[in-house]
Parts: structure tokens; C-alpha cells; sequence
């Protein structure tokens, strides 16, 4: 599972300028009722369904909100940069300022997990964060998520 | 006066020695203390140094002394946490359990060496105790951490049974030396039961009163601060002594004297700790080197066959029946008895009650001495080198919490139970990564000052901490390890699973039916409705450690945390965990492991 199968350049968003964690989640269902067709009404609804069961902000300012939806036929990925870190209810409770939304069709399965844990596993990398942090551009950004992870080691 | 000067460069030179020696040993995984034994025993009479010494009278009395030091520190070590974890299961084995096994190898020496019972019962009782400063010495020197439940368990029940074996001790001494009472078993039976409430209830209340006593004297009455350790150690021997000398047991109640001084607030906490930690190191050392200079190791060899016969009854038949006996009525996993069973350590005690029968002229009181003395060493060979497998293979250890790195602790003269501690903050440390400003402190814990390139500062710098900073706190004893883990660098190692390295962090009362809809794994309708938490106390059972992980599908769902009532109050969303190992399988890659380390000792 390749990040370049779930995010396309579109779904990176460098700039995102919001508030609160109510007004990313919206903002960022929008966004991906823009992409998928979906309403956005319903991903917003599913996302904070999930949020209910625990923060997705995982710590180190970084969040990966997801859910399932089951109108989805391929699993959809966004990344946002927030303008100013905001609180995420996270379990360190540090501001977030980097997030990654997974939307995923219902019967995905195992392709589900497989994706979360790749992006988890990718955010959790200190180089790969520092370089999201760094540039401002979306193709930049873009890369960066997609590039093989072994370039990140250096 | 030569003859002083001798004697103090040769047990200074002893205790120096030992301490090089035992350093090298750690490198190679060599039980500490049974390097200590093989030192005393190479100084001796057969060994290079050809010192001669057969007092068993000056061994017996350093001998309590050094047991009533390692048991004070013991105590004070102990907190009311573990024995909130494991007093019950502690008492039971420390009673019982001995009983049973002194029972069982008491049985096998009167076959295998044809004693009478008495004296068969008698050396039983010898090898029963277990000392669980060898185990905890051997664990925190390898980093590894147990189950709270597990450790605690040992732990307790290593301060508790030495009064236990010591009791049988003396009374089967008693009873060898002077044969039995006129009165016949009844009246012999009922005589014991007395002495045994009397030593063990009178060791209780001398231990209760003496520990306020000393809790008190050390609060009220104002010293220098060097002066403190000394006179809590001193009023504590007091009342070893005391009970001693009324014939209760001296031994429980300088233990509890410990615990009460070590969980109540009490001035000079730092300097009682380190003296008492200091104490209890050279009395271990000084009651190994002891007992292997009063060995004579060529008198060993003609009762060889018979005590590893006698060693392995206890390793493999009279420890695991005592403790799956004893913890029947508890709730513990089979692998945690099986781990429970096999670090049943030996350290000085049975070598330190075998000098008993020789002072009383018991039948074959040298050869018990002697029997001891190899299962001792049988025991810290075998039980000790793979304690830290067993401690895998039952998977009874916890991921390692970071090392302290640069904790200063100052004692505040005035204050009673709070201290000021200094760290250096870690470039990896918590507090470093964490760019905020706010930072979660413990409750009762402030930030006195923070220094930084030399600058004294009285509030935090608007980007928090940095690397470098020293940082000065007014806290409580019992946050420390919170601050620990805030300030020191957070090392994980690659063969433990670092239960923080979950995907995902889930709150224990979240709708079990929801996350396995979301993370498709699978609950039985009935389950649907139940919090996570309860999904993991019904595949767990009633206790929960922290760490402790259930297979749910794909993932796995592990307590991260765990609440005032013994529920997961966060739970990890494991996404990728290792797939599933049969115990055959787990075997096979820990030796491959074990056979990679032992190359690696020759290549390199």
C-alpha cells in the first residue's frame, strides 16, 4: 500500500487556516466531499463518530482522523497543514498542526488498516514531520508524503 | 596492633575485590552475589588466599546483623503499592509456602540421606527461604521490569518468609538438639503453635510500635543531616534486638519498621535511603564473603551428589508445588506462577541458618551446612543466569521505563515530604520534544527555576524547555516517576514492544461494538454493548496490567493505562502487531537469540 494510491496532489492543502478542531474537521469534509462526491454532511458526521471513541490527534502535533463510509469505492486520503496549530484533544495534549483524514469504503478490511497504519507509521518518523513542517508549497508536500521512506533516513 | 592493621587491609581488600570481580561478572551475566560466594571461597582456606576461619558463632552474629540491615532496606524500598498488588498471595506464600516446601524436601532428604525426620524437616526449613534482593539485583541490572503483580509478589514475599524459615529454624533445632518434650506430639505441636503466634504476633506489634517510634523520633527531634540515617538505622536495630531478646521475631518487625519508615513522609528521606541502600549493599556483600570463607570447599565434595539431588527436588518439584499451591486462591496466569515457581532464588539466608545446627551440635550439622551451601549455589547458577528468559518466555516483563538521566534530589529541612529535585533536561526527553509552553506537571509540583546558559530564570521561557535546561522543582516523592518520565530521554528497546508505539489512543469506556465495527474485528453481540474496558476484563480476567494486550482481529488492543479502579482507562490501538507466536515458535527465536549473543562474545 503506496500513500500515491490514497492522497493525489489535490488533497494536499498547505495553508489550512482554522480554529478549532470542529472547524478542521468541517473544513477538511468539505474538502473531501469536493473530491469523492460524498456530502458533507455525512464525512463530517463520521468523523466526529470516531473522534467519540478517543482523539485521533496521536501526539507530537499530528492527528489522523478516518472513518468509513459505505458510498466510498476506493479509499480516499487528504493532508492539511494548519496556518496555527490548534488543540486536537489529544493524548499529550499538544496542538496540532499537521493532519492526515483517511476516508475508507465500508468493506475495506484490511485494506483500511493496512493504509492507517502506513500513514501512522509515516508521522511517526521525526524527519519525514520536520519536513511536512518545513516547506509551504503542496507539490513540495506532496512529495514528501510520497517520496520511498528510505530517502527520509538521512 | 599489626594484627588489627592486618585485618582491616584483608577485609577491606576482600570487599574491594569483590566489588571489581563483580562488576566484570555483570558483563558476562554472572550472578552478582554468587561472585561475592566464590570470592570468599578462593580467600579461603582451600582457595589462594588460605585464610582459615571456623567461627561459626562471630558468622552467626554478623550474619543477623547483615539480615536485619538487608531486611530494614528491604522495607523501606517497599511501597504501599506493591503491597496493595500482592500482600495476600505474599503472606500466603511466605507461610504456607515454606511449610510446603521445607515439606517436600524434608521427604526427599530423609530418603536420599537417610536423617531422621527431624533433622531432615530441619534442613528443609534451611533451604527455604528465597531471597529476592538476587532477583531483583539480577533484574535491574539487565533493565528488565516484571508485572507489577509478579514483582510485587516476590518481592513481599522475600521480606516475609526469612521470619518464617527462621522460626522453623530454631524450632527443629530444638527439637534435633534437646529430642522431643515428655509430653508427647500433642503437647509438642500445641508448644509450637504458642511459639509460633507468640514470635510472629510479637514481631507484628514490635514492628508496628517500633516503626511509629522511629517515624516519630526521626520527626521531631532535630540533627545535622548526616546524623539522621544513622539514628533511624541504630533505633531500628533497637528494636530488632528488642523483639529478639523477648523471642519474637526480630527479623518481621525490622521489616516492617522499614515499611513504615519508607511510606510515611519523614525527614532526610535522601540520606536514610542512600545510607540504608549502602548498608545493605556491604551486608550482602560482607554475608557472601563470610559464608564462603567459613566454607571449606574440599569438605563439598564428599556431600556433592546428594545436595544437587536435594537441589533439584527443590528447584523442580517442593518451589513449583509451594507456589501453585499457595497461590490457588489468587488470580494468576499459569505463566506467571510457572515464573513465580522458577525464580525462587537462594541467596545468603539458608547458608546464614545452616551455622544454627552447627552452633547447637546437631547430627550432621556440618553436612547441612554444606548441603546449603551447594544448593545455594546450585540455585543462583541455574536459577539466577536464566531469569531474564524465564522472565520472556512467561512474558511476565514490561517494556523498560526511561532512566532517570541527571535527577538531583535535595531535602528540604523544613518541609516534611517534599522534595526538590533538578533535572537536566534530555535532548530526547518529553519535555524537550515538546515545543508548548504548557507542560502537565504533576499535581503538588512546581517549577522553582530554570537555568539556562547560565541564566537563572523564574518562569518558563515562552518556548518551554530546552535541551540543556536545568530545571529545579518542588514536588512530592510519589510524582517522581511521572518527572522521570517527563524529563529523561525515551530510550525504547528494539526487542521490547514499546506499549507507547501504539497507532491509536482509545479511551477505555468508548463502545466496544463501534471500534470492532471500525476496526474490523469481530464481538459477540452481548459484547457489542460493552465498554472496551470490560471487552478486555472479560478475555483478562478482574486484573489488568499495564501493557497487557488482547489479539482482536487484525489488531491488537493493549491498557495503556490503568484507572483508580483497576480498569483501562486508555487503550491502544495496536495496528500492526506481530503476528501470533506458538510457544514452540517463540522457543526456537529465542535461542537463535541466545546463540547470536554468544557469538557475538567471541568476536568481539
Amino acid at each position: 500500500m503506496e500513500l500515491e494510491d490514497l492522497v493525489s496532489p489535490e488533497g494536499v492543502i498547505a495553508h489550512l487556516k482554522v480554529t478549532s478542531k470542529k472547524q478542521a474537521l468541517q473544513e477538511l469534509s468539505a474538502r473531501a466531499a469536493a473530491l469523492t462526491g460524498l456530502s458533507e454532511r455525512t464525512v463530517f458526521e463520521t468523523l466526529l463518530e470516531r473522534e467519540r471513541l478517543g482523539s485521533t490527534g496521536v501526539g507530537q502535533g499530528i492527528a489522523i482522523p478516518h472513518g468509513k463510509l459505505t458510498e466510498l469505492t476506493r479509499l480516499y486520503g487528504l493532508f492539511a497543514r494548519l496556518e496555527t496549530p490548534i488543540g486536537f484533544e489529544s493524548v499529550d495534549d499538544q496542538p496540532v498542526d499537521l493532519v492526515f483524514l483517511l476516508l475508507a469504503p465500508e468493506t475495506a478490511g484490511a485494506d483500511h488498516l493496512k493504509a492507517l497504519a502506513r500513514i501512522s507509521r509515516l508521522l511517526r518518523n521525526p524527519a519525514v514531520v520536520e519536513k511536512l513542517r518545513a516547506s509551504d508549497d503542496p507539490a513540495a508536500l506532496f512529495a514528501i508524503l510520497t517520496e520511498p521512506v528510505a530517502t527520509h533516513a538521512a | 596492633m599489626e594484627f588489627a592493621n592486618h585485618i582491616i587491609l584483608i577485609a577491606a581488600a576482600l570487599i574491594t575485590f569483590s566489588i571489581f570481580a563483580g562488576v566484570l561478572s555483570s558483563r558476562i551475566g554472572a550472578p552478582l552475589l554468587l561472585v561475592f560466594l566464590a570470592f570468599g571461597m578462593l580467600a579461603g582456606e582451600d582457595g589462594l588466599g588460605g585464610i582459615k576461619f571456623q567461627d561459626f558463632r562471630l558468622a552467626y552474629l554478623t550474619g543477623s546483623l547483615a539480615l536485619a540491615v538487608i531486611l530494614f532496606d528491604g522495607g523501606l524500598r517497599t511501597t504501599r503499592e506493591q503491597f496493595r498488588h500482592a500482600l495476600s498471595p505474599a503472606i500466603v506464600l511466605a507461610t504456607a509456602g515454606v511449610a510446603v516446601t521445607a515439606g517436600i524436601v524434608g521427604v526427599a532428604a530423609h530418603y536420599v540421606l537417610s536423617y531422621s525426620w527431624t533433622e531432615a524437616l530441619l534442613l528443609g526449613a534451611i533451604v527455604g527461604p528465597t531471597d529476592a534482593a538476587a532477583v531483583f539485583l539480577l533484574l535491574h541490572l539487565r533493565g528488565l521490569r516484571l508485572k507489577p503483580r509478579v514483582g510485587s509478589a516476590l518481592e513481599v514475599e522475600s521480606g516475609l518468609n526469612d521470619p518464617m524459615s527462621i522460626f522453623m529454624t530454631l524450632a527443629l533445632v530444638g527439637l534435633a538438639a534437646h529430642g522431643f518434650p515428655k509430653g508427647g506430639w500433642g503437647e509438642t505441636a500445641l508448644q509450637l503453635g504458642l511459639d509460633f503466634l507468640w514470635q510472629m504476633g510479637g514481631g507484628l506489634l514490635f514492628g508496628l510500635v517500633g516503626g511509629q517510634i522511629v517515624l516519630r523520633a526521626v520527626n521531631r527531634l532535630k540533627f545535622s543531616a548526616g546524623i539522621y540515617p544513622i539514628f533511624a538505622g541504630a533505633l531500628a536495630l533497637v528494636v530488632f534486638a528488642g523483639a529478639q531478646s523477648v523471642e519474637a521475631s526480630g527479623f518481621l518487625a525490622i521489616y516492617l519498621v522499614g515499611t513504615t519508615l519508607g511510606n510515611n513522609p519523614h525527614r532526610a528521606t535522601v540520606e536514610i535511603s542512600r545510607f540504608s541502600d549502602g548498608l545493605s549493599w556491604l551486608a550482602q556483600i560482607g554475608m557472601f564473603l563470610m559464608m564462603g570463607l567459613l566454607v571449606t570447599p574440599s569438605k563439598l565434595v564428599g556431600v556433592l551428589v546428594p545436595s544437587l539431588a536435594i537441589a533439584a527436588v527443590l528447584i523442580l518439584v517442593a518451589r513449583p508445588a509451594a507456589v501453585f499451591l499457595s497461590l490457588a486462591p489468587f488470580k494468576y496466569a499459569r505463566s506467571e506462577r510457572a515464573f513465580i515457581s522458577w525464580v525462587g532464588l537462594r541467596g545468603a539466608v539458608p547458608i546464614f541458618l545452616g551455622t544454627i545446627p552447627v552452633l547447637e551440635h546437631v547430627r550432621h550439622a556440618q553436612a547441612i551446612f554444606s548441603i546449603a551451601f551447594v544448593v545455594v549455589i546450585a540455585s543462583l547458577v541455574i536459577q539466577g543466569w536464566t531469569i531474564s528468559w524465564a522472565a520472556k518466555l512467561t512474558e511476565v516483563e514490561l517494556p523498560p521505563r526511561p532512566a532517570a538521566r541527571a535527577r538531583v534530589e535535595l531535602d528540604l529541612p523544613a518541609g516534611v515530604g517534599q522534595t526538590v529535585v533538578a533535572y537536566t533536561v534530555d535532548p530526547m526527553s518529553l519535555a524537550a520534544l515538546r515545543r508548548m509552553a504548557r507542560m502537565p506537571l504533576p499535581q503538588g509540583t512546581e517549577i522553582i527555576s530554570i537555568m539556562r546558559e547560565g541564566q537563572v530564570r523564574n518562569t518558563l521561557p515562552s518556548d518551554g524547555v530546552r535541551e540543556g535546561d536545568i530545571v529545579m522543582l518542588l514536588t512530592e516523592p510519589h510524582s517522581l516517576a511521572q518527572l522521570d518520565r517527563l524529563f529523561a530521554a525515551r530510550k525504547t528497546r528494539a526487542r521490547v514492544k514499546d506499549i507507547g508505539s501504539v497507532d491509536f489512543k482509545l479511551d477505555g469506556s468508548a463502545n466496544a461494538g463501534s471500534v470492532a465495527d471500525m476496526y474490523g474485528f469481530l464481538v459477540t453481540p452481548h459484547e457489542r454493548d460493552h465498554t472496551l474496558a470490560s471487552l478486555m476484563h472479560a478475555r483478562l480476567g478482574r486484573d489488568i496490567d499495564e501493557g497487557a494486550r488482547i489479539r482482536a482481529g487484525n489488531v491488537e488492543l493493549v491498557a495503556l493505562s490503568i484507572g483508580e479502579d483497576g480498569s483501562p482507562r486508555r487503550i491502544g490501538l495496536d495496528l500492526d502487531p506481530p503476528p501470533p507466536q506458538s510457544a514452540a515458535t517463540r522457543i526456537r527465536l529465542r535461542l537463535a537469540e541466545v546463540r547470536n549473543s554468544v557469538k557475538d562474545l567471541f568476536l568481539s
